[in-house]
Formats: C-alpha cells, structure tokens, sequence
C-alpha cells in the first residue's frame, strides 16, 4: 500500500483509540469509534482478494450498527436525563442498550458470530489489530458504564466463556480458532467487572499479550490451518518448542502467565459467594483448552507421516522482525512468579 | 404550526419507512430526499433556520445528488418499489414498530409532546442553532478540527478503497 495512505491510516486508528479513552462526553466517544473502524477497512481490504473485501465488508456492517445504536443511545439518555456524560449514564434503557451495542462491537456471545468470519477473511497482522487495538476503545467505555447493569455484563461473559470454548472445537483453521479463543477471554474479562475492574484490565494485558504472540507465531510459520504447523519443527525448532507453552498460557494452565488471570477472577469470584459461576468459568476453560492442546498437538506434540529428516525444508531467514515475537512470547510463557508486580500495573483502575 | 408540524413529522417517518423496506435504490433514494425535506421543515418550525438551510445545501444538494447519480449509473432492469410484496410487508412492519416505541415513549410529565430545540425563543436574541456554530467555532475549535481530520480520513479510505479501477478491491468478480 502506498506509504502515505498507510501511515494515515494507522494514524487514525491511534487516534481514534485514544479519542475515545479520552472523552467524557458520549459523542466523542462515538466518534473515536467510528474512526478506528473506518481507518482498519483499507487494511482489511489491502490485498484485493474477495475473500478479504468479504471480510471487509462485514466488519463495516457490523461495527457501524453498533455504532449507530450507540449514537441512538446516548441520545435518548441526553433526553430521558439532560446530559451526555459517560460515567452519569443511570437510565437503564440507554444503559442496556449501550452495553448491547458495545459487546457487538467487541464480539462478545451472544452477538460473536461476525468474528470468526471476519478474522479468516484477513491476513495475520491485520487479524492482529482486531483482535487487540480494536478491543481496547470499545472495553474502556464499558468499564466506565459497567456498575449499572452488573448482571447483563456477567451473563454476557459467561454466555461468551461457554461460546467461545463450544465454537472453537471443531476447526481446523487457526484463525477461526483464535477468534474463538477471543470471545473466550472476553467472556473471562466480563465476569469480573462488576466486581474488580482491575482484574478486569489484567485480563485483558495477558490476553493481548497471549494473542499477539500466537498471531506472531502463525506469522512466521507462515501458516494459517493446522496441516501446515506439521512442518514447523524442521523450519524454526525454536518456535516449535516454545510455541505449545505460549499456546497453553493462551488456555491457562499453570505455571504459565495465563493462569495468573484466571486464577484472580476465580479468586475473586470464590470471595464475592459466586461458586457457581467460577465453577462454570473453569469448567468452560477447559473446552477451550482442548483446542489449544489439539493446536499444540499439531505443531510440535506428534511427528505427522511426511518425508523425513533426510529432506529438510531450506532454513532461510525470516524478513520478520523476530523482537515482538520474542519479547511476547517470553511475557507469556514467564510471568507466573512475579504476579504481584503484574497485579500492581492494573490496581490504579480499581 | 401543530398542524404542519404533523404533517413534516409523518412525512419523515413514512420516508424512513420507504428507505428502511429494502426498495431499489432509485426508491430508496427519493425516500431519503423526502426525509431530508420534511426534516429541514420541522428544524424550520423550531427556530432552526440556518441548520436547516445548510442541510438543505450540503446534504440533500451534494451529497444526495451525488448518491442519486451513483444510483443511477448502477441501474436495475426491474427495480421494486412499494408495488412489490416484500417490500410493502417491510413498510408495514416498520410504520407498526414506530407506532409501538411512540406509544411507550409517550405520556409522563410532558404528556406526549416533544422537547423543542428552540427554547426561550421571545426571551433570547441567541438562537439555538446559530449559537451552537459559534460555539463549535470557539470554544469547540479543537473538536472542529477532530472533525474535519476525520472527514479527511475518510476522504482517504475511501480513495483507497476504490482505487485501481477492475484490478482493486470493489470490482465484479
């Protein structure tokens, strides 16, 4: 793409991020939004294959519906309550209606459907700044509005946990497999908010974290389906090793830095008398961990019958810059032991 | 003034409706025309003359226009207005939903009547609308150039997205 069109386009999409965690007033929020999602479409579409306009097209569909519910909204709070300031948002008609609007933007359950089509539709990188940049703008308005409808959200992110673990079972597209495991952690993220919006936050730092280290990954293997990880231990050993650990952060087990938010919601939840709930929200994990294990399987933890040792790929080297790739998959394999400092970067929100 | 008021009101909701019920887009078109109209009306009758009028000029006579033509270059063989059964089902259905919210928006202390924009018209030589530009002119200056970098933005997206004629993005394929 043309330099100066994408240096633009980014631009915008920074500025609408942080327009909208700036603003107090509903239509400044409004309009960060609708900046980020008019900046991602000329990236969606960059590379002019139906599939990626498809893809393109749903996105603007999708996001400005949401957007134009949002407008309708605080609309009707400005009328029903006089003002437009986010955080003294108390009718619950323009509340829930907000909250609605919001989890179709980010692509919670049960309003999900769009992202698994969307993120196959797209290359890696782009699949990347969905799944992370373009979460943040949305989360932010929804935990300044978040103490009025406590049960929507929490029955939000637990419909989402179960959706994202059942949906991501049967793929064999790793794309389609994370955006699953995107609704699933945004379900982890909203179970929580009613509660501690600092776990909240930290949940969704490891999850960004987690997941731009697993798109990094898919990136450099040059792989989007499960078939084509079979070669990956002959192309990068390194990557093959360390990948099933980034992988089963990505599903929570301990003592990778994955655990860290599952175990402080659960933690949380067990303190504020919810049992159930953590226990469904665990349970849930492990639907989701079945496909990270079955990814993992594939990548590094069986020999697929192909031509053996004696015909080696070529190791040429990688033109990707391998520091963010490094760097987050070491934040997502090591972070366990020093969780209090991790906890500390998120308590400023409480 | 109710009266005509009413009149402007019912227009832009049957308009909405029209381009709501998934016409062709020819139809769809002269239904936007007419709630740009009869929305410029009802600004008119509260005290909104210059919205109004910049409406009237940048909306309805550049943008609209420019939506029509498109339209027309991208031309049906059997475009369906109301005449055709689905969409006059859909027309229907939307004209009931606007019936329903207006029944539950209604009564309370206002007891059915609807806020205006123009308030304390006798007493104030500051109109709402031509307030509100000064405003957006002064002290909404940063706001104002947000705004227009986003057009701007746009502009570009939208460059990009329809360049390269049968070999970019938007072509049949």
């Amino acid at each position: 793409m043309n330099p100066y069109v994408l240096s633009i386009l980014l631009m915008g999409l920074g500025l609408g991020t942080t327009v909208t965690f700036a603003s107090s007033h509903w239509l400044l929020a409004w309009m960060g939004l609708e900046m980020n999602t008019l900046a991602i479409l000329p990236l969606m579409a960059q590379h002019h294959h139906p599939r990626a306009v498809e893809a393109a097209t749903k996105y603007f569909l999708i996001q400005s519906a949401a957007a134009a519910t949002i407008l309708f909204a605080s609309s009707t709070n400005a009328w029903l309550s006089g003002q437009w300031d986010i955080q003294h948002i108390t009718h619950p008609l323009p509340t829930v209606m907000i909250t609605i609007a919001l989890s179709l933007k980010l692509g919670l359950a049960p309003l999900h459907a769009w992202l698994p089509e969307v993120v196959q539709g797209l290359d890696l990188t782009t699949g990347l700044v969905l799944s992370t940049w373009q979460k943040l703008a949305p989360f932010a308005l929804l935990l300044q509005i978040s103490p009025e409808i406590p049960l929507l959200i929490t029955s939000l992110g637990l419909i989402s946990m179960l959706a994202g673990g059942w949906g991501g079972l049967n793929h064999t597209q790793l794309r389609k497999v994370l955006a699953y495991s995107s609704v699933a952690h945004l379900g982890w993220m909203m179970v929580v908010m009613q509660f501690s919006t600092s776990l909240t936050a930290l949940a969704l730092l490891m999850y960004v974290i987690m997941t731009t280290s697993a798109f990094l990954t898919f990136k450099l293997l040059k792989s989007t389906d499960m078939n084509s990880l079979a070669m990956s231990w002959a192309k990068t050993p390194s990557v093959t090793a360390l990948a099933p650990m980034m992988l089963l952060s990505l599903g929570g087990l301990p003592p990778l830095s994955g655990f860290l938010p599952k175990w402080l919601i659960i933690q949380e939840l067990t303190k504020q008398e919810l049992g159930l709930v953590a226990t469904v929200a665990a349970l849930s994990a492990l639907l989701s961990l079945f496909f990270y294990l079955r990814v993992c399987y594939c990548l590094t933890f069986t020999s697929s019958p192909n031509n053996l040792a004696g015909v080696a790929p070529w190791r040429l080297e990688s033109k990707q810059i391998s520091l963010p790739l490094a760097t987050s998959t070491s934040l997502s394999i090591l972070l366990l032991p020093i969780s209090p400092a991790i906890l500390s970067l998120t308590l400023p929100l409480f | 003034m109710v009266y005509m008021t009413y009149l402007l009101l019912i227009g832009l909701v049957l308009g909405l409706a029209a381009v709501a019920s998934n016409p062709s887009p020819y139809f769809a078109a002269l239904g936007l025309v007419t709630v740009a109209g009869m929305s410029c009306g009802i600004l008119v009758g509260y005290g909104g003359s210059f919205l109004s009028l910049i409406l009237f000029l940048i909306y309805l006579g550049g943008m609209l226009v420019v939506f029509a033509y498109s339209a027309a270059l991208a031309s049906e063989p059997y475009p369906e207005g109301w005449g055709s059964w689905p969409v006059s089902t859909l027309m229907l259905a939307y004209v009931l939903l606007v019936v329903c919210v207006s029944v539950f928006f209604s009564g309370g202390w206002f007891e059915g009547s609807w806020v205006t924009v123009d308030e304390f018209s006798e007493f104030a030589l500051f109109r709402g609308d031509s307030g509100g530009i000064a405003l957006m002119y002064s002290s909404g200056g940063g706001i104002l150039m947000l705004g227009g970098w986003v057009l701007l933005l746009t502009l570009f997206v939208v460059l990009e997205l329809t360049r390269g004629l049968s070999r970019g993005t938007l072509r049949a394929v």
